[in-house]
């Protein structure tokens, strides 16, 4: 960050959320004069540091990237040899592929999903991909992107985000002029960004401006999400996701695709690319899981893993609970209730279970779904909860991961508070019980958890470095850790619990320590790397797919924007970073600049052939509920290939009803549901009460004043909160009418030193298609002053 | 003799409050939670309990534009104080590093600091003495003067993220307060050096974003005349004619009618911060 | 002329010099004496670790004296905030200190109203006997012919603040009791 010239912060309030991001970007500020531009629905903090604010409504992120986009190509505003070089922009597409009135081809209207087999580039008949270099062909991906984003004319587009036209034609004008190669610009991104029916193609939009801008791979650039929890990086990476397993290998599933290892393999295992080691890493991954029981007559124990036959992702999960499907449920530090969307509609189906396990440092609402005080009947709630006490952060050791992949250590400062323990010590007492439950069975529902090898010590607190040990990996014949995930094996000799780490804790004997995440050495390595500071994963490359920071021809794009360069002396690429890409691929050989290794072609995608569910370019869709019925892009306000749900507590609002446009986000002052902060004192001090925003021309109209109480309903239920009436909002001019949208945070509870109601009593059961992360982001309300 | 100052760049700061947590946890102090605001801010001002206070406010600049100024609020550790003028008991004095200080063994909560304060800053809280008995004492921002004794920085400038709150020699301060002004005339065209002459300057100084009265500070913040006079003229006569014990007695008396709360309010500025979150 | 080294912290730690009277507020009398007349982290023991809150990753030092955490502040030496936090940082001493915390495993009885202290052995016993019961009365080997060994009675959530050693360990225990329904903040 410190080495950019323009940070465009949209649907992210770093200032706020991120302070010490904000450092480094007063740092660009300070040495390089470079540009902060604030794009977001309210005037936010971020807001009262940047050099522009661009007011824009929630849910319109496309429409205004679209807007961008097709200012960059009518301007000439784009770094056409990376384009080129480092982009799928002279791919030719088949002629299957068409866009029209706001559908792809290949949709399926019943099933609301897309078939994206019409989606694909047109290959030869070795199957290599057509092109077309001078980026002039019709089909070719650079023209077909020209054509779809050209319907973003700057009117068309401030007609529906209520950007005035003046603040979007200066971000356009600032942000574009990144396309100079001597410059870099970023995109700085958080919730605001991904909580949304179209959230992962809202990212999509950013990253392929950022690639006709060449800001990828360098310093300076990239699309950067600001994560919000401390290890958010590290859970997704070890896949505490349901369609996931450790490292980003896909979940096996119920389908012929995934019926045994051979089939998994063939699904799974792409040509080109670094995903051809695919076969490695499971294999590795299942002698992790199953040890001795994984050999080669039994497929390693592939089937031993579930595989699961549908989407089993947040919003389906608390929908299976609500209809009773789920009778047992453990919670590590997470706290639905508060959290969760459509949270009244999940804290019901949390009444339907037979059991429930609350792993936390404080009693949540979630741990208190079924007390009184939570709005529940105790006698008619037959759930056993247990409440088990976990210790703090640096009550015990372990690394996690940030959200530059640096893994880090943290060290044990004091014991453990009371009779708190730590998660590992709560999952391996419960991991050796369980299986001595099922000592001596002989059946197959016993079979997967007898086989399932856990092997952390004999002691009663689990070893941390034997479970390093196991991410990292190692050869089973000698015992010591492999240097890195290159040397895996499919046959059974190499074991890994999750191949992107495998390097951390490289080429230890058994007994010997070398954990490189307690790497100290705080130098700076050159352009802000610390390449001795921690580890990062892959094999420590702090910026990933910096080949790009390069030229064609290997050279720095820029003298002051250095990463990894060609030595043409050494043969070798050198430089300041660890090189993501062949250390000695010469860039004049074979695939000497196909930037972006773990693409199957190596080019980064501006078009997306089989990565997104809903369509390979963004397009712009109106939220699930929204203050418009009349989408200027195109006859479809919803994308297409979202997953409605229906059923009980879920009901969609109506702009006759609910005619306010409303969004929520966090503070400085609390994180997530709030049960860490609203339980300390300090924190809890400078933000006591849970409010609203909004602005002074709406609550005119509604008759409310400064600090009144005011009731905010949706369809799925109402809250009551402090007024905040401020200059921040100010109403949006969208299709010539005036819309109002208003905000809350996110953080209050019933429980806690600072209360306040639950702001996801408001928010809808309604996700994203391609993630289901739920639209928390963009939902209809009304307001009204609270009787006194 | 060097002499230090702890510079305030509001320009650059986000509002983000650690210098508020820092200063509890270094000095350990307690919650004084308050009615909501209407806005973000938490306190109206600096208490003996809550030592700073980031103060906001929206402000809208004659050209139209629209700015949320931050402000971190605490003792400006005048080099001319009132509240060491007044102060009966000789508790109040300056420390090396520039803070003024106030004994709390020595200090008896009489409130005349309290009430001279030319800023609203100092005020009683709870002190427990070293036999465990619990006292109203003034209190306020040390400086964190038993950290700088020992090399450290205070609390609220380590912890800052923008270095908006630094610290240093003084010379090297009002230094780098005339480059910060440079640097922060880009964003806001009316930013000025706030360290005001009639206090003899002050020891916590400020790059502001716009005038003074815009945050509701004084313009030109004097230490009342009436204080002038008590501690140069009348209170060390008192102490030559009727020793020490008996200027005691008086005490109360003559200064209760010598200061009044009130005197010291600053002409113009919008004083109530806190409603504009 | 003063020496103002961040990194001076490190060094400070374990230092004896107890050179000025701290001004100790009224709110613990009992440790306000214990430590008057010493510099508050003269003898304090300083360990490292990482924020638990954003995924920014900054360092933070714990200060531990007489068992109890007398002050945290940020890792002077740390490359992304070098001794620099936000609020949240500043204060996680709290998150140790507050009184808050759930001391020990309590249970609530189905249809009680009121929770019942237990302890760890009792707790942990008897949800391994619920996982078995609920897993082993949902389990399905095998589903049109194909092997999937899974059961979907049984959902996981959460783990982001987790450390990757425990969210590995709980992963693996979760998929190998057949688990399909595991998720986390990264979904919301």
């Amino acid at each position: 960050m410190k080495h950019t010239d323009c940070a465009l912060i949209i649907g992210g309030n770093p200032a706020a959320n991120h302070p010490i991001s904000m450092r480094h970007l007063q740092k660009a500020r300070d040495e390089r004069g470079a540009k902060l531009l604030s794009v977001d629905p309210r005037y936010t903090h971020t807001s009262s540091k940047s050099d522009l604010y661009a007011q824009l409504r929630s849910g319109t992120d496309i429409a205004f990237m679209g807007g961008l986009i097709n200012y960059a190509i009518e301007n000439g505003l784009y770094h056409e040899e990376y384009v080129k070089h480092y982009t799928n922009a002279s791919f030719l597409v088949t002629d299957d592929y068409a866009f029209d009135e706001g559908i792809f081809s290949g949709y399926d209207e019943g099933d609301r999903s897309y078939d994206n087999s019409q989606w694909v580039f047109q290959t030869d008949d070795e199957g290599n991909i057509l092109k077309d270099e001078s980026l002039s062909d019709p089909r070719c991906v650079f023209q077909l992107l020209k054509k779809h984003f050209s319907r973003y004319d700057i009117d068309t587009v401030i007609s529906i985000t209520g950007t005035s036209k003046e603040d979007f034609i200066e971000v356009a004008e600032t942000f574009c002029g990144t396309a100079d190669p001597n410059k870099t610009g970023t995109i700085m991104y958080a919730m605001g960004t991904t909580q949304h029916t179209k959230g992962s193609q809202n990212v999509r939009s950013y990253a392929i401006i950022q690639l006709l801008l060449g800001n990828v791979g360098r310093p300076g650039g990239g699309v950067n999400a600001m994560r919000g929890e401390c290890n958010v990086q590290g859970s997704t990476d070890f896949a505490l996701l349901f369609h996931l397993m450790p490292g980003y290998l896909s979940a096996p599933n119920a389908s012929e695709n995934h019926r045994n290892l051979e089939a998994y393999k063939a699904a799974e295992t792409p040509s080109g690319g670094y995903w051809e080691n695919t076969p490695n890493f499971l294999v590795s991954l299942l002698k992790a899981y199953y040890g001795d029981k994984a050999t080669s007559e039994n497929d390693f124990g592939y089937d031993y893993f579930p595989k699961g036959r549908r989407n089993y992702s947040h919003i389906s999960l608390f929908e299976a609970m609500f209809d009773g499907e789920i009778k047992g449920m453990f919670t590590w530090g997470q706290n639905p209730v508060v959290g969760g969307p459509n949270s009244r509609k999940e804290k019901k189906a949390m009444e339907n279970l037979d059991w429930f396990v609350s792993i936390d440092l404080w009693e949540t609402e979630t741990a208190a779904f079924w007390t009184e005080q939570s709005g529940a009947d105790p006698t008619n709630i037959d759930t056993e909860v247990f409440m088990l006490p976990a210790c703090g952060p640096y009550e015990k050791e372990g690394t996690v991961s940030n959200s530059g992949r640096w893994m880090q250590y943290r060290y044990q400062a004091i014991e453990p508070k009371n009779d708190a323990r730590s998660d590992a010590w709560i999952v391996h007492n419960l991991a050796n019980r369980i299986k001595k439950l099922y000592e001596g069975e002989n059946n197959p529902v016993a079979e997967p958890i007898q086989a399932l090898s856990w092997d952390f010590g004999q002691g009663d607190y689990p070893e941390i470095d034997l479970i390093a040990r196991e991410i990292n990996g190692y050869d089973l014949k000698t015992g010591r850790t492999v240097e890195s995930f290159a040397v895996l094996k499919d046959d059974g000799s190499t074991s890994c619990g999750n191949w992107i780490y495998s390097g951390f804790y490289p080429d230890a004997g058994p007994g010997e320590e070398k954990n490189l995440s307690k790497r100290r050495d705080d130098e700076d390595t050159g352009m802000d790397n610390y390449l001795n500071w921690s580890y990062a994963w892959p094999l420590n490359r702090r910026v990933l797919y910096n080949r790009a920071s390069a030229d064609p021809q290997g050279n720095p794009w820029a003298s002051d924007k250095e990463a990894i360069w060609w030595d043409a002396s050494q043969s070798s690429w050198v430089g300041h970073d660890v090189p993501d890409f062949g250390a000695d691929v010469d860039p004049n050989s074979e695939g000497g600049t196909d930037a972006f290794i773990m693409r199957g072609y190596g080019k980064a995608s501006l078009y997306s052939a089989d990565g997104m569910t809903d369509g390979p370019f963004p397009e712009h869709y109106e939220p699930y509920e929204s203050p418009i019925s009349d989408n200027p892009f195109s006859k479809v306000d919803l994308n297409p290939a979202v997953k409605i749900w229906d059923g009980k507590m879920n009901d969609r609002g109506s702009v006759s009803e609910y005619p306010i446009v409303a969004t929520n986000y966090r503070l400085t002052e609390h994180w997530q549901s709030g049960s860490m902060t609203r339980n300390q004192e300090w924190v809890s001090e400078l933000m006591p009460y849970m409010f609203i925003e909004m602005s002074e021309e709406l609550a005119e109209e509604k008759g409310i004043s400064e600090r009144d109480k005011v009731v905010v309903e949706s369809a799925r239920g109402s809250i009551e909160a402090y007024a905040m009436v401020t200059k921040r909002f100010k109403p949006f001019k969208v299709k010539g009418k005036k819309v109002h949208q208003i905000g809350m945070p996110w953080h209050y509870g019933y429980q806690g030193i600072a209360t306040g109601e639950i702001a996801n009593v408001l928010t809808p059961h309604i996700g994203d298609a391609n993630t289901m992360i739920p639209e928390y982001k963009a939902f209809l309300c009304d307001v009204r002053r609270a009787n006194s | 003799m060097t002499t230090y100052s702890k510079l305030v760049d509001v320009t650059v700061c986000t509002g983000c409050r650690a210098c508020m947590v820092a200063c509890k946890n270094w000095n350990d102090l307690p919650v004084e939670t308050q009615a909501y605001s209407g806005g973000y801010q938490s306190h109206e001002k600096p208490t003996g309990k809550t030592w700073n206070v980031l103060q906001m406010k929206e402000h809208e600049t004659a050209n139209g534009g629209f700015e949320w100024l931050y402000r971190h609020s605490a003792c400006y550790h005048c080099a001319d104080a009132a509240c060491e003028k007044v102060c009966p008991e000789g508790a109040i004095t300056y420390g090396e590093f520039g803070s003024v200080d106030i004994d709390q063994e020595a200090c008896v909560g009489c409130s005349y600091c309290v009430y001279n304060c030319p800023f609203d800053i100092v005020e009683l809280a709870d002190y427990v003495t070293e036999d465990g008995d619990v006292r109203q004492r003034a209190q306020k921002c040390t400086l964190c003067e038993d950290r700088l004794q020992e090399g450290l920085q205070p609390s609220c400038v380590d912890t800052c993220p923008l270095d908006a709150i630094v610290f240093g020699e003084r010379e090297e301060m009002l230094k780098l307060a005339e480059e910060r002004l440079e640097k922060a005339k880009q964003f806001f065209p009316n930013a000025q050096i706030y360290n005001p002459p009639g206090v003899g300057g002050t020891k916590m100084f400020y790059v502001l974003a716009d005038k003074p009265s815009v945050y509701g500070l004084p313009e030109n913040p004097e230490v009342p005349t009436s204080a002038v006079l008590w501690k140069d003229i009348a209170q060390p006569a008192g102490k030559a004619l009727l020793g020490v014990t008996m200027m005691g007695v008086l005490t109360g008396y003559v200064t209760n009618k010598l200061f009044n709360k009130g005197e010291h309010h600053e002409e113009g500025g919008e004083v109530d911060e806190s409603k504009h979150g | 002329m003063m020496e103002l080294s961040r990194r001076q912290f490190l060094k400070l730690s374990g230092a004896t010099a107890a050179t000025l009277a701290v001004v100790e507020l009224g709110f613990d009398p009992k440790k306000a004496q214990a430590e008057s007349n010493e510099f508050k982290i003269a003898h304090s023991e300083v360990t490292p670790t990482i924020c638990p809150y954003c995924s920014v990753g900054c360092g933070i030092l714990v200060h531990v004296k007489d068992g109890d955490v007398v002050y945290t502040e940020g890792d002077p030496d740390h490359p992304i905030n070098r001794g620099t936090l936000c609020p949240k940082g500043n204060g996680i001493r709290q998150l140790y200190t507050s009184e808050k915390r759930v001391e020990r495993p309590k249970y609530r009885a189905p249809g009680s109203t009121e929770w019942e202290e237990v302890d760890w052995d009792w707790a942990l016993g008897r949800i391994a006997e619920n996982v078995k019961k609920t897993r082993d009365e949902s389990f399905v080997v095998e589903e049109d012919g194909m092997t999937v060994n899974h059961t979907e009675a049984i959902a996981n959530l959460g783990g982001a603040a987790l450390e990757n050693e425990e969210v590995y360990m709980i992963q693996k225990l979760m998929r190998g009791l057949g688990l399909t329904y595991i998720e986390h903040q990264a979904r919301i």
